[in-house]
C-alpha cells in the first residue's frame, strides 16, 4: 500500500505522480530516490525514511514509495505485482509493445484515471485489462507518424522488429481470417526490407527509428482491428450510460472477470498453444545446461452471453505429473475442478484395477471456465525436458577452422532438425559470433568474403559482430538411433541437415608489404575497388569502445518457429463451448507454435 | 494532437488566458481549449510546478460549477487533492463544490469526491467524510462500489480520528459476520477491520473465528484475484485452528491457490499455508511437493519478482532445519543476464541448499562462476566455496579445499586474494588438515593487494611461521610499508611481530619487533594503533623486569598475545523467535532483509503465533508422511469431501470431531497451563465459546 506511485523517465524526470496518502512534498521525496538509486541497483531501496519500490520495463521507472511510520509492514508483494501488473495494463491500453516517454506523457490523464481505477486508497482492487477497458473508455492518444526507414533499420534491429511483426501478425490473423491478404503484403515488405539490409553500420543512431517502426506498426495493426470485434459489434456501444451501469456490477459479481449482455455475431473462440524453449549447451563438453519448455495456451474470446468452456489436454488426462505440478492457471479456471480430479487420481491409485472408476475420471479431467472477454492467458506451465531429449534444433557440427598457409580461415557450422518431418520451421536464424574471432585472428576484411549455404542467406553484421544465417523454412527430421548408419545419407540432405561455411582473409603482412611496394614503385593507379570498403567501416565502428568479451559473444544462439507442432507433445484433445442460454453455435480454433525462447543457444 | 506540448512549464496567468475564453462565447474550439489548459495544469503538477499553478484556484472553481464534464471533473478533483496538501485554507473554498459532487448520482463521482475528502489533511473534510460514510451505512440500498471505497476510506480515516473509527466498527464486523453483502464488500470490511487492528499498538490482535474463516475460505472462488490474496493475507494468524482436523480443512481449501498466475496470490497462500503447518499433526509428503512446486513456478517471473521470491526462498529454507521444501539446486544456478541482486541472492541459496549430496554440482557450478569475467561474481563465489567449506563437516571440506587449490593455479590475482581470505577461515576451523597447501599459499604473497586478503596472508604465515622457512623474508614484505597500510593490516602487522619476537626471540626478530613498536608509537599518528603499540611494549618489558620482580611470567606473556583461537563456526541460523516473526511476514518487506519487524519499522507490532492447544513446540520434529498413509482422522473426512459439497463436508467434519471422545478437552486443559509463555485468554476465550456453540449446529 504505497504513499504516492511515480512513472519516471530513463532520467529519473516523473512523467506521471500520484500522491495516495497525501505526501506534502513529492518531489523532495523523488530526489532521494535519485540519490540512491544506480542501474543495478535491487528492486527495494531505502534512503530518508522512504523505501523505494521499483521496476524498470522498457524506457520507464514504476516506482512505488512508502515511508516507514506509513502502514504496519509493508506487503512488498503486493506492490511489486501490482508494478507489473499495471505495466502489462498500460502496454494493453496502448496496444503497444514498448512503452515510451512520449507516449506516458500524450496520455497523463489516462494514467492517472487507470491509477484510481485500479487503487483504492492505495489498495489493489483490479488490474484486469478487459474489464477496466470497459470502465475507462478514453481513447488513448498516439502519435501518428508516417516513416519510411527501411533502407536504415539495421540488422539486428530490423530482425528483431520482424520477429515482432511477424508475432503480430500471428496474434492477428488468429482474430481475423480475412486480413490475410493484407499481412501477406506486410510480410512480403519484411523480407524485402531484410534483403535490403545486407550491410548496416550505424546501429545506434537507429533506436528512435525502431522505436518509430514499432508504433508504426502497432498503428497499422489498429487499423487492422479497428473493427475489432468488440467495437464492431456490440449493438450498445454507443449507448454510454446504459453500459457502463452495467460493467460497474462486474466487479462485484462472483464472475468478477466477465460482464453481461456480450454479443458477437460470430462467436468464435481461438486458442493458441505456444511453447517456447529454453534451451543452453556447451558444445565443447557436451554438457546440457538447460532444457526447459515453457509453455503458455493463449486465448481469445469472442463468446457472446456467458459461455462455459470445456477443454480437454491430453497432459491431464494422462496426468501427466509434471505437467499438474507446474502449471499456473488463470483466475477463471475453477482451481477445484482440477484438483478434485487429482484427489480422485490419488483414489485411484489406491483402488486400483477397478474398471469402471476410470470412465468417471475421464469425466472430471478437464479444464472448466467460464472465459473472459477478448484475450487472456488461460494457463502457464513450465516443463522440464529430459537430458536425452534431442533439442529441437540441434547444432551438429561448429567449427573454427584456420588455414593458416593459404591465409584463411573458415567457420563451418551445420544444424539438424529433429521433429516430424510433417512440419516445417516458418522462421529460423542462426546467429554465429564472430567477436573471439575477431580478436584471436587478424582479419583482412578488404579482401572478400565468401559464404557457403546449401539452404538460406548468411548476412554479415559488421557492427555487432556477427554472422546471421537465415534458413527460414526447414524440414522435421527424425533420427533414428537404430540405423545410425543409413543416416549417414539423410545427412546431405538440404531439407534436414542444413551447413554453412563462411571464410574469412586473414591479414598477410608479406602481401601487404609487397603490395604497398609495389604501390610505391609502380606507376598503375590503384586497383579500383567497388563496394564498401569493409575494413574502414569497421574500424570506425569499433574504434570507439574497447573489445570485451561478453559472455553472449560465446553462444551461437538459434531463433526459430516451429508451426502446428508443440515440443512437449500437448494436444488438446476436445474444446466444447456451451451456452445454455443462447445456444448458438460456435467456432473453437485451436492452433500449436513452437518457438526458441530468448535463450536456445550452444556455448561454442 | 499530441499532448507533449502540453507537457512544459506554464506560468499561471498563461494558462489564465486560455481559460478565460470560455467566457465570450460556447464554441467548441473554446471547449477544446479549455480541456487543454486543464491538461497543462495537471501537467504542471506532475512537474511540480506547484507555486504558479496555486494561483489558478479560483479559476478552478469557476469551472467546476459549470462543467459536468467527468474529465474535468476529474482534474478538479486531482487538482484539489495536490494542492490540500499545500494550501489546506484554500481548499476549503472547494468544499461544497465536492459535497455536491458526492450528492449526485452519479457513482464515479461519488468515489471521487469521497477520495478528495479523505485525502485532504483538514478537519473539514474529514468531518464531512464521516458524514458522508454514516449516511452511506444508513442508505437503504447502497451503490456497492461507493461502499467499498467508504470502507476502505475508513482506514485512512482512522489516523485522524480512531475513535470515531471504532464506533463505526460494529458495522464493519457486521457486514462480515452476516456474509449479505457482495463479496467484494465483505473483504473491505474484513481488510479495514484487519488493518485497524494492526495499526494500534494498544489493540489486540485481529482473530476471526473458525466459522468466519471457513466461509470467508469459501468465498475464495467468487473473488478477484488481489481480493483472494488479501483474504489469505489476514487468515494468516486471525485464524486460529484448535483441532488438527481444522488445520487440514483449512490447507486443503487454500491449496488450489498455489496454482494462480499472480504470483501474489501464490505467495499468500503459501504465507498461509505455512503458518498453518504450525498447527498440523503431521505433513503429507504431496502437501510439501507442491510448495516445492509452486516455490520453482515463482521462479519463472521478471527479475523484480524473482528477486522477492528468492528472498524468501532463503527464509524458507532457513525456517527449518531439514528443509520444508524440495528444491533442485539446478533452478538456482546463476545466467549470464541475471542482474547482479539476483546473482547474489541465487549465490546465497546454493550456499544454504549445499549438503553432502549436492555439494560436488554446487561446487562445480561455483568453479565456473569463479573464472567468470564478472570480477565481482568470481570473487563472491571464491567466498561462498570457502564459507561452504567452513560449513559443512570434515568429508565435504577436502572438496571444497581442492576447488580452491584449483583455482589458485588459474592465478587471477583478484581470485587468489579470495582464495587467500577464505583459506584463512579454513586454517581457522581445521588448523591441522591443511598444513600441507600453506608453502602453495604463500607462494602469491607478493600479489595480495587488498586489506583483507593481506590481512589473512599475515595470519597464515604468522600461524604457520614453523613450516615456513622463510617467514621473515615474506613477513618483511608487508612489515617494510608499514605506515602506508590500513588500519587494520596495521594492527595485524604489529600483533605477527610481536608473535615472533615470543616465538623464536632472536637478535632478528627482536629488531624487527623494536622497530616496529619505536615505529608505531612515533610515527603512527593513529590513537589506536599507538595505544596499541604502547600495550604491547609494556607487556614485553613487565616480562623482562619480571625476572626479578616475577610480575608476568614468560609463559602469560604468550597465553596473552600468542594463544589459542577458538575454532570458528559458520552460524547461519536466526534466532528462533525471529523466524517464528519472519515465517508470518512472507512476501513483505521484512522478509527481504531477514530482520525482525521491529528492527526495521518501530512503530510496528510484531506479529506473533497465536497460542493454540494444537500448536507445534518444535517443528523440526514435524514428521513428513507418503500421501499412502494419512491420518486417521483426516482419511475419512476426505472421502467426504469428495461427495459432498466443501459446505457440507464443513459441518461432517464438526461431526468428526464431535464423536471424538472427551479425553481430548482433557489433554488440552493440561496443555493450556504448561504450554505458551504468554497465554492471553482473552484472545482464546471467544473461540472457544463460539466453537462450543457451532458444535451443536448439526442437530439443530
Amino acid at each position: 500500500m504505497s504513499s504516492s506511485l511515480f512513472i519516471l523517465d530513463e532520467d529519473l524526470e516523473p512523467l506521471v505522480s500520484k500522491n495516495i496518502r497525501a505526501l506534502p512534498n513529492l518531489s523532495s521525496v523523488l530526489s532521494s530516490f535519485k540519490q540512491c538509486y544506480h542501474d543495478s541497483s535491487p528492486p527495494i531501496l531505502f534512503q530518508n525514511d522512504w523505501f523505494f519500490i521499483h521496476l524498470k520495463r522498457d524506457y520507464l521507472h514504476f516506482v512505488s514509495v512508502i515511508h516507514t511510520t506509513d502502514k504496519p509492514n509493508i506487503d512488498l508483494m503486493t506492490i511489486l505485482a501490482f508494478l507489473e501488473q499495471f505495466y502489462h495494463l498500460l502496454q494493453k491500453y496502448f496496444e503497444i509493445e514498448v512503452l515510451t516517454k512520449n507516449v506516458i506523457l500524450d496520455n497523463v490523464l489516462l494514467v492517472l484515471e487507470l491509477m484510481d481505477e485500479c487503487m483504492d486508497f492505495g489498495i489493489v482492487q483490479v488490474t484486469d485489462p478487459s474489464i477496466i477497458k470497459d470502465y475507462i473508455r478514453v481513447k488513448v492518444n498516439l502519435p501518428e507518424v508516417v516513416v519510411d526507414n527501411h533502407e536504415w533499420s539495421s540488422d539486428g534491429e530490423s530482425s528483431s522488429c520482424n520477429s515482432r511483426s511477424s508475432e503480430n501478425e500471428y496474434s492477428r490473423k488468429s482474430s481475423k481470417k480475412k486480413k490475410k491478404k493484407k499481412k501477406k503484403g506486410c510480410k512480403g515488405k519484411g523480407t524485402g526490407r531484410s534483403k535490403i539490409k545486407s550491410i548496416m553500420i550505424n546501429n545506434k543512431e537507429n533506436k528512435g527509428v525502431n522505436v518509430m517502426e514499432t508504433v508504426k506498426e502497432t498503428l497499422r495493426n489498429k487499423s487492422d482491428t479497428g473493427k475489432e470485434p468488440l467495437d464492431e459489434e456490440l449493438p450498445n456501444d454507443g449507448n454510454d450510460l446504459y453500459f457502463n451501469g452495467d460493467i460497474a456490477k462486474t466487479i462485484i459479481m462472483p464472475i468478477s472477470w466477465r460482464t453481461k449482455g456480450i454479443h458477437y455475431a460470430k462467436n468464435e473462440f481461438f486458442l493458441d498453444v505456444i511453447e517456447r524453449v529454453q534451451y543452453l549447451m556447451d558444445f565443447e563438453k557436451g554438457i546440457i545446461r538447460k532444457n526447459l519448455i515453457h509453455g503458455e495456451i493463449f486465448c481469445r474470446s469472442y463468446l457472446s452471453g456467458m459461455p462455459k468452456l470445456k477443454i480437454s489436454i491430453n497432459k491431464i488426462l494422462n496426468r501427466d505429473p509434471q505437467f499438474m505440478s507446474n502449471s499456473n492457471f488463470h483466475q477463471c479456471v475453477s482451481l477445484d475442478s482440477i484438483n478434485t480430479m487429482e484427489r480422485e487420481d490419488e483414489d485411484e491409485d489406491e483402488e486400483a484395477n477397478s474398471a469402471d472408476s476410470q470412465v468417471a475420471a475421464t469425466k472430471a479431467r478437464e479444464i472448466e471456465f467460464v472465459p473472459p472477454d477478448g484475450e487472456f492467458v488461460l494457463c502457464q506451465y513450465e516443463l522440464k525436458r529430459h537430458v536425452k531429449d534431442a533439442p529441437m534444433i540441434k547444432l551438429k557440427e561448429f567449427e573454427i577452422k584456420p588455414k593458416l598457409k593459404k591465409f584463411k580461415i573458415q567457420i563451418i557450422t551445420k544444424i539438424q532438425t529433429n521433429f516430424k518431418p510433417t512440419n516445417s520451421t516458418s522462421k529460423l536464424n542462426v546467429k554465429i559470433p564472430l567477436a573471439k574471432l575477431f580478436r584471436d585472428y587478424k582479419i583482412d576484411l578488404s579482401k572478400q568474403i565468401r559464404f557457403k549455404a546449401n539452404i538460406g542467406k548468411v548476412v554479415f553484421n559488421l557492427s555487432d559482430d556477427f554472422l546471421l544465417w537465415e534458413i527460414q523454412t526447414m524440414k522435421g527430421h527424425r533420427n533414428n538411433n537404430n540405423n545410425n548408419n543409413n543416416n549417414s545419407s539423410q545427412e546431405d540432405d538440404p531439407d534436414t541437415c542444413a551447413s554453412m561455411v563462411a571464410e574469412f582473409s586473414i591479414f598477410n603482412q608479406e602481401e601487404y608489404d609487397r603490395l604497398q611496394e609495389e604501390l610505391k614503385t609502380s606507376m598503375n593507379p590503384p586497383p579500383l575497388r567497388t563496394g564498401p570498403k569493409l575494413e574502414e567501416l569497421y574500424r570506425q565502428v569499433h574504434d570507439k569502445h574497447a573489445a570485451h568479451v561478453t559472455p553472449q559473444d560465446k553462444l551461437v544462439a538459434i531463433e526459430f518457429e516451429i508451426p502446428y507442432c508443440t515440443c512437449s507433445g500437448l494436444k488438446v484433445e476436445y474444446l466444447k463451448v456451451e451456452e445454455p442460454q443462447l445456444q448458438y453455435q460456435s467456432f473453437p480454433w485451436v492452433r500449436y507454435k513452437t518457438i526458441s525462447d530468448e535463450e536456445y543457444a550452444y556455448i561454442v | 494532437m499530441s499532448d507533449q506540448r502540453v507537457f512544459a512549464r506554464y506560468k499561471a496567468n498563461e494558462i489564465v488566458t486560455d481559460l478565460q475564453h470560455f467566457g465570450v462565447k460556447k464554441f467548441k474550439s473554446n471547449t477544446t481549449r479549455r480541456k487543454n489548459a486543464l491538461r497543462k495544469i495537471i501537467a504542471n503538477l506532475m512537474l511540480g510546478n506547484y507555486g504558479e499553478m496555486s494561483l489558478l484556484f479560483s479559476e478552478l472553481l469557476k469551472f467546476w460549477q459549470i462543467e459536468d464534464d467527468l474529465e474535468v471533473k476529474r482534474i478538479c478533483h486531482e487538482y484539489i487533492r495536490v494542492m490540500g496538501v499545500l494550501k489546506p485554507q484554500q481548499a476549503k473554498e472547494a468544499l461544497p463544490f465536492i459535497m455536491d459532487d458526492f450528492k449526485s448520482r452519479d457513482e464515479k463521482l461519488q468515489m471521487m469526491a469521497l477520495r478528495t475528502l479523505v485525502l485532504v489533511p483538514l478537519n473539514e473534510f474529514s468531518e464531512q467524510a464521516f458524514d458522508c460514510i454514516i449516511s452511506l451505512v444508513n442508505h437503504k440500498s447502497p451503490p456497492e462500489e461507493v461502499t467499498r471505497t467508504a470502507i476502505y476510506a475508513l482506514l485512512d480515516l482512522d489516523e485522524i480520528d480512531h475513535e470515531r473509527v471504532l464506533g463505526l466498527s460494529s458495522i464493519l464486523h457486521d457486514i462480515v459476520r452476516l456474509q449479505s453483502s457482495p463479496p467484494e464488500v465483505t473483504v473491505a470490511a474484513l481488510h479495514t477491520l484487519y488493518s485497524i487492528h494492526e495499526k494500534n499498538s494498544n489493540m489486540e490482535s485481529f482473530r476471526l473465528s473458525l466459522d468466519l474463516a471457513f466461509n470467508m475460505l469459501e468465498l475464495l472462488p467468487e473473488l478477484n484475484e488481489w481480493n483472494k490474496a488479501t483474504v489469505l493475507e489476514i487468515l494468516t494468524t486471525s485464524v486460529v485452528p484448535q483441532h488438527y482436523l481444522d488445520t487440514h480443512e483449512m490447507i486443503e481449501l487454500a491449496l488450489p491457490y498455489l496454482q494462480q498466475v499472480n504470483t501474489y496470490v501464490v505467495l499468500n497462500t503459501l504465507k498461509f499455508i505455512v503458518y498453518l503447518l504450525n498447527y498440523i499433526d503431521v505433513i503429507k509428503e504431496s502437501l510439501a511437493e507442491k510448495l516445492s512446486n509452486s516455490v520453482i513456478a515463482l521462479l519463472d517471473k521478471p527479475p523484480e519478482l524473482q528477486f522477492l521470491v528468492l528472498r524468501n526462498v532463503i527464509l524458507l529454507l532457513l525456517s527449518r532445519e531439514s528443509s520444508l521444501l524440495k528444491l533442485d539446486i539446478s533452478y538456482f544456478f546463476i545466467e549470464y543476464n541475471d542482474p547482479i541482486y539476483i546473482k547474489d541472492t541465487k549465490l546465497e541459496c546454493l550456499y544454504l541448499l549445499a549438503d553432502k549430496e549436492t555439494l560436488p554440482r554446487i561446487l562445480e557450478e561455483l568453479e565456473q562462476y569463479a573464472t567468470d569475467i564478472d570480477i565481482q561474481m568470481s570473487r563472491k563465489s571464491v567466498r561462498a566455496i570457502g564459507n561452504l567449506a567452513v560449513k559443512l563437516d570434515e568429508n565435504s571440506v577436502n572438496d571444497c579445499v581442492a576447488v580452491l587449490l584449483d583455482l589458485l593455479e588459474f592465478g587471477v590475482d583478484y581470485v587468489v586474494q579470495e582464495i587467500i581470505s577464505v583459506f584463512r577461515n579454513i586454517l581457522r576451523k581445521y588448523p591441522s588438515n591443511f598444513k600441507g597447501n600453506v608453502k602453495e599459499l604463500v607462494k602469491h604473497t607478493e600479489v595480495v593487494q587488498e586489506p583483507e586478503s593481506k590481512n589473512a596472508m599475515i595470519w597464515i604465515i604468522t600461524q604457520y611461521s614453523d613450516i615456513i622457512p622463510n617467514y621473515l623474508d615474506l613477513f618483511r614484505i608487508f612489515s617494510s610499508n608499514m605506515f602506508c597500510e590500513t588500519l587494520e593490516v596495521q594492527f595485524s602487522i604489529l600483533n605477527s611481530a610481536i608473535k615472533f619476537f615470543i616465538r623464536y626471540p632472536t637478535q632478528e626478530t627482536e629488531e624487527l619487533c623494536m622497530d616496529l613498536l619505536k615505529g608505531c608509537t612515533d610515527q603512527g599518528n593513529n590513537p589506536d594503533l599507538r595505544d596499541k603499540a604502547f600495550m604491547y611494549w609494556r607487556l614485553l618489558s613487565l616480562t623482562k623486569t619480571s625476572r626479578i620482580s616475577n610480575a608476568l611470567t614468560f609463559e602469560a606473556l604468550k597465553s596473552v598475545v600468542d594463544g589459542e583461537l577458538p575454532l570458528i563456526e559458520m552460524n547461519t541460523k536466526l534466532d528462533p523467535t525471529v523466524l517464528e516473526e519472519l515465517e508470518l511476514n512472507i512476501g513483505t518487506i521484512v522478509s527481504i532483509y531477514l530482520k525482525p519487524v521491529s528492527h526495521i519499522f518501530r512503530l510496528n507490532k510484531t506479529k506473533l503465533l497465536p497460542p493454540s492447544p494444537i500448536l507445534n513446540s518444535n517443528k523440526d520434529q514435524l514428521p513428513i508422511v507418503c500421501s499412502s498413509f494419512s491420518p486417521t482422522e483426516g482419511s475419512r473426512n476426505r472421502q467426504n469431501s469428495e461427495t459432498q459439497s466443501s459446505t457440507k463436508s464443513r459441518k461432517t467434519a464438526m461431526m468428526d470431531d464431535y464423536d471424538k471422545p472427551a479425553e481430548k478437552i482433557n489433554q488440552l486443559k493440561g496443555k493450556r497451563k504448561s504450554s505458551s509463555n504468554n497465554p492471553s485468554k482473552l484472545s482464546r476465550k471467544p473461540s472457544t465459546l463460539l466453537r462450543k456453540l457451532s458444535m451443536k449446529r448439526p442437530f439443530s
